[in-house]
């Protein structure tokens, strides 16, 4: 165990002692101010609860568990949030919904059978029931227009409400219609409500009385967003939980995470070549250590420090968004492991290529060439299942389908690791709703068993290889 | 039990035999000298008791253990020859690593590396980057730290490369003193007086192949010569002494100075009486011995160089080539 941290210390000591550590630092602790220079402000309670109810006219079938969309295209029910008063760390309101009377159903008209809002509690209760593509809708419209805007909607199955028959409609009951709205404020703002209806309201007007938890700061609600402590305003009205997931997932677990590993590689490829430098290397193994310990710790030491430097970064840049903004997401902070781990799938390159050639040009150029390939091999299995899901999966030849899933199987799932990580970040910071419609949902996400295992066995391979190498080679 | 010892122990490297067969003994308490040319195996040698470097063939044993495994290594101090020390750390932060992998505990530690780097004469600078030392403060911080965890054998390969005279004065000092409290030194050395003022024991190493090895005093044995010198204007008898049959012959170099040598069974004692008996003051009497050096000059002369080859011109090398002798 002294020996271990020894080594640990000496890697990061040989790291600290050049200017690109510092480079880093700066830079992160650059954006850490950025980021602590946003300030979040809710919109007003009254002003917030009426945009949120706005939102109401989708919902999602089977009682929110089905991921097809159900919505109105014409807003059909009129939600209004009124007499918004502060009740404990939440909010009482009066919530009213003016339906249509008489509905349309796929088989029949009846202007007595219900209104348009016992049909979207009705429906919402039930199976999706008949579906229609996103995109094949898009493509109805016709024309290269259609064309075009297929290609751009998410790929989700939508349904319109019309499978609530009149007698359906007539079923639904006050208890329905509480319960239909609370999975509404849940899924539309990340909030739990208590929901009774109010009597008094002739049908098909309706009113509710609505006590909403968790105060301003759920995912759901309306914030005016500014940067640089207030000289840019970014956004008047949009929820807070998509505005955390873009610094979260976009700026930072995109952008900033491919720099961090970047310098990351770059720092920690001379570790190895430096100690296996002749002069050096004499006087390391004639200490009592074995050469694979040696090697291991050398490699625990790059991890370590990658791990600090993320640690500090991402921990800073939660800390910040947190006491800015009031909504503390700790699935966030899962960025920093998982983060490490892909540097470990590099890192475990660089190490072989370090001992093979003793050079950390090397080490870093096919480390750089390796992540980049990773990345491209990922980007294009995501393509291609794309593709095979798509009505034409012929574009691309059998054999290309075959190459990059085999590609895509034995190498370590670096891209997977990215879409993991932007799916935890999503479900920690967005509504349900936010992630169902653009698809989120939608997506074929890796299981996190075959990312870690294939990722890991590829690291232990390659250490053992090195390793193998490092005992056998005279030094 | 030896502290090092070798038996027909083989290094190939491809088809060149780096050893062809070296057995040394090193007794505990020794300080033990190996030399030779460059490239003739003596880093090879110590690299294969430290395990850096795998034998092809033979036997090595350290401190009655095979050479090169971990514990072996821990009773074990190394200053290797051109070594490089990671440029970032502080002479003290050099010393606490090493000492930290040698399982030395923080109290020892603590107290050791300014004692060691005391010892050896950079306690003042010991909280300076390493890549502000002089080649000689390198050198004294690399046996400081072969010193450091308090070893049974300590192996020096050109300790005192880049140090000043004084310096290397105050190694041999200390490689003396070490010797004193019972630690055994192997010693590499291109300094062949060096060798020789500490050394208990010298291998000659030649070709990967042990060609001399003794004592000093065995290596360098009597010349029958000696040099004689007499009182400020008195003439030394030539003719009287060469009549005793004794060939006589004045030192060029050393004015006023005679060197007699002796033939089979004759000793200098007539030669002194005669001086005595004629009134003359004798003023040095100096029985000529065979350096260290001149032992190995003679050893190695004639026999092909180490992977060194010796400089040659361009018509020398066009005329091996042109019999064959080279590929």
């Amino acid at each position: 165990m002294t020996q271990f941290v020894a080594i640990l210390k000496d890697s990061f000591r040989e790291a600290v002692d050049g200017f690109v550590i510092y480079a880093m630092l700066g830079l992160s602790a650059l954006v850490i101010l950025i980021v602590g220079s946003a300030s979040f402000e809710p919109v007003e309670p009254d002003k917030a609860f009426q945009s949120i109810a706005q939102r109401f006219n989708v919902h999602f079938p089977n009682k929110g568990a089905s991921r097809v969309v159900s919505a109105s295209l014409r807003n059909e029910n009129k939600y209004a949030a009124q007499d918004v008063a502060a009740a404990g760390d939440g909010y009482k309101l009066r919530l009213t919904v003016k339906a249509r009377s008489g509905t349309v159903t796929n088989d029949e008209h009846d202007p007595a059978g219900g209104d348009s809002f016992r049909k979207a509690v009705a429906a919402w209760a039930k199976p999706p029931g008949s579906t229609v593509k996103a995109a094949d809708l898009a493509k109805s419209f016709g024309g290269k227009k259609g064309e075009e805007a297929a290609q751009n909607v998410p790929d989700i199955e939508l349904s319109f409400e019309r499978n609530a028959t009149p007698e359906e409609q007539r079923a639904v009951t006050d208890a329905d219609m509480a319960e239909f709205l609370v999975a509404q404020f849940r899924t539309h703002a990340g909030t739990s409500a208590t929901v009774a209806r109010a009597a008094g309201v002739a049908e098909p007007e309706y009113a509710f009385d609505v006590t909403a938890a968790g105060g301003a700061a759920v995912r759901g609600w309306p914030h005016k967003m500014e940067m640089f402590f207030g000289a840019v305003t970014v956004s008047e009205g949009t929820n807070l939980g998509q505005v955390l997931w873009i610094i979260e997932d976009r700026i930072i677990n995109g952008l900033g995470a491919a720099v961090l590993l970047l310098i990351g590689v770059i720092i920690t490829a001379f570790f190895i070549p430096n100690m296996m430098r002749k002069g050096s290397i004499d006087l390391m193994l004639s200490k009592p250590i074995g050469r694979t310990q040696l090697l291991v710790y050398k490699y625990v030491g790059g991890l370590t420090f990658v791990f600090l430097v993320t640690a500090f970064t991402v921990g800073g840049i939660w800390l910040v968004l947190a006491a800015r903004s009031g909504y503390w997401d700790p699935g966030f902070l899962a960025v920093i492991p998982i983060l490490t781990f892909q540097f470990a799938i590099v890192y475990a390159l660089s190490a072989l290529v370090a001992v093979v050639t003793r050079s950390a040009i090397a080490a870093m150029v096919l480390s750089i060439g390796f992540m980049l390939f990773l990345y491209v091999i990922g980007q294009v299995k995501t393509l291609f299942d794309v593709f095979r899901a798509s009505p034409r999966p012929e574009r691309v030849p059998d054999w290309a389908y075959n190459l990059v899933d085999g590609l895509n199987n034995v190498m370590p799932r670096y891209k997977d690791l990215d879409k993991l990580t932007t799916k935890m970040i999503a479900d920690g910071t967005l509504t349900d709703a936010e992630r169902i419609v653009p698809g989120l949902t939608a997506i074929d996400y890796p299981s996190w068993g075959a990312t870690f295992g294939v990722s890991l066995a590829f690291i232990v391979l390659a250490l053992v290889l090195a390793s193998w190498r490092f005992r056998t080679r005279d030094q | 039990m030896a502290v090092i010892e070798t038996r027909d122990l083989r290094k190939t490297y491809g088809t060149l035999e780096a050893l062809k067969g070296v057995s040394i003994s090193v007794e505990p308490g020794q300080i033990y000298g190996l030399l030779g040319q460059n490239g003739a195996g003596k880093t090879t040698l110590i690299k294969i008791l430290l395990g850096i470097v795998r034998k092809t063939a033979g036997e090595a044993e350290l401190l009655g253990a095979p050479a090169g495994t971990v514990n072996v290594r821990r009773r074990v101090g190394y200053l290797p020859e051109d070594h490089q020390f990671p440029y970032y750390h502080t002479g003290r932060s050099l010393m606490d690593f090493y000492g930290q992998l040698y399982g030395v505990s923080p109290d020892d530690r603590k107290r050791k590396i300014p004692e060691a780097l005391e010892l050896v004469g950079i306690a003042g600078r010991m909280n300076s980057k390493i890549k502000t030392y002089s080649k000689g403060m390198k050198q004294r911080l690399g046996i400081a730290q072969a010193l450091l965890h308090d070893p049974d054998l300590i192996i020096l390969d050109e300790p005192t490369d880049g140090v000043d005279p004084m310096g290397r004065k105050e190694i041999r000092e200390l490689m003396a003193r070490l010797k004193d409290k019972g630690h055994t030194i192997f010693l590499n050395s291109h300094l062949l007086g060096e060798v020789e003022l500490v050394c208990d024991r010298v291998a000659i190493l030649q070709r990967g192949e042990v060609v001399r090895e003794g004592t000093v005093a065995e290596l360098t044995k009597a010349t029958d010569k000696f040099r004689l010198r007499l009182g400020e204007g008195q003439a030394f008898p030539t003719d009287v002494v060469a009549r005793l049959g004794y060939a006589v012959a004045p030192l060029a170099e050393r004015p006023g100075t005679f060197e007699v040598t002796l033939a089979s069974g004759q000793t200098i004692d007539p030669v002194v009486r005669l001086l005595v008996e004629g009134g003359l003051s004798l003023r040095e009497l100096v029985e000529k011995k065979e350096s260290l050096e001149d032992v190995f000059m003679k050893t190695v002369e004639g026999a092909e160089p180490g992977v060194d080859q010796k400089v040659r011109t361009v018509q020398q090398v066009q005329r091996v080539r042109a019999v064959g002798g080279e590929g």
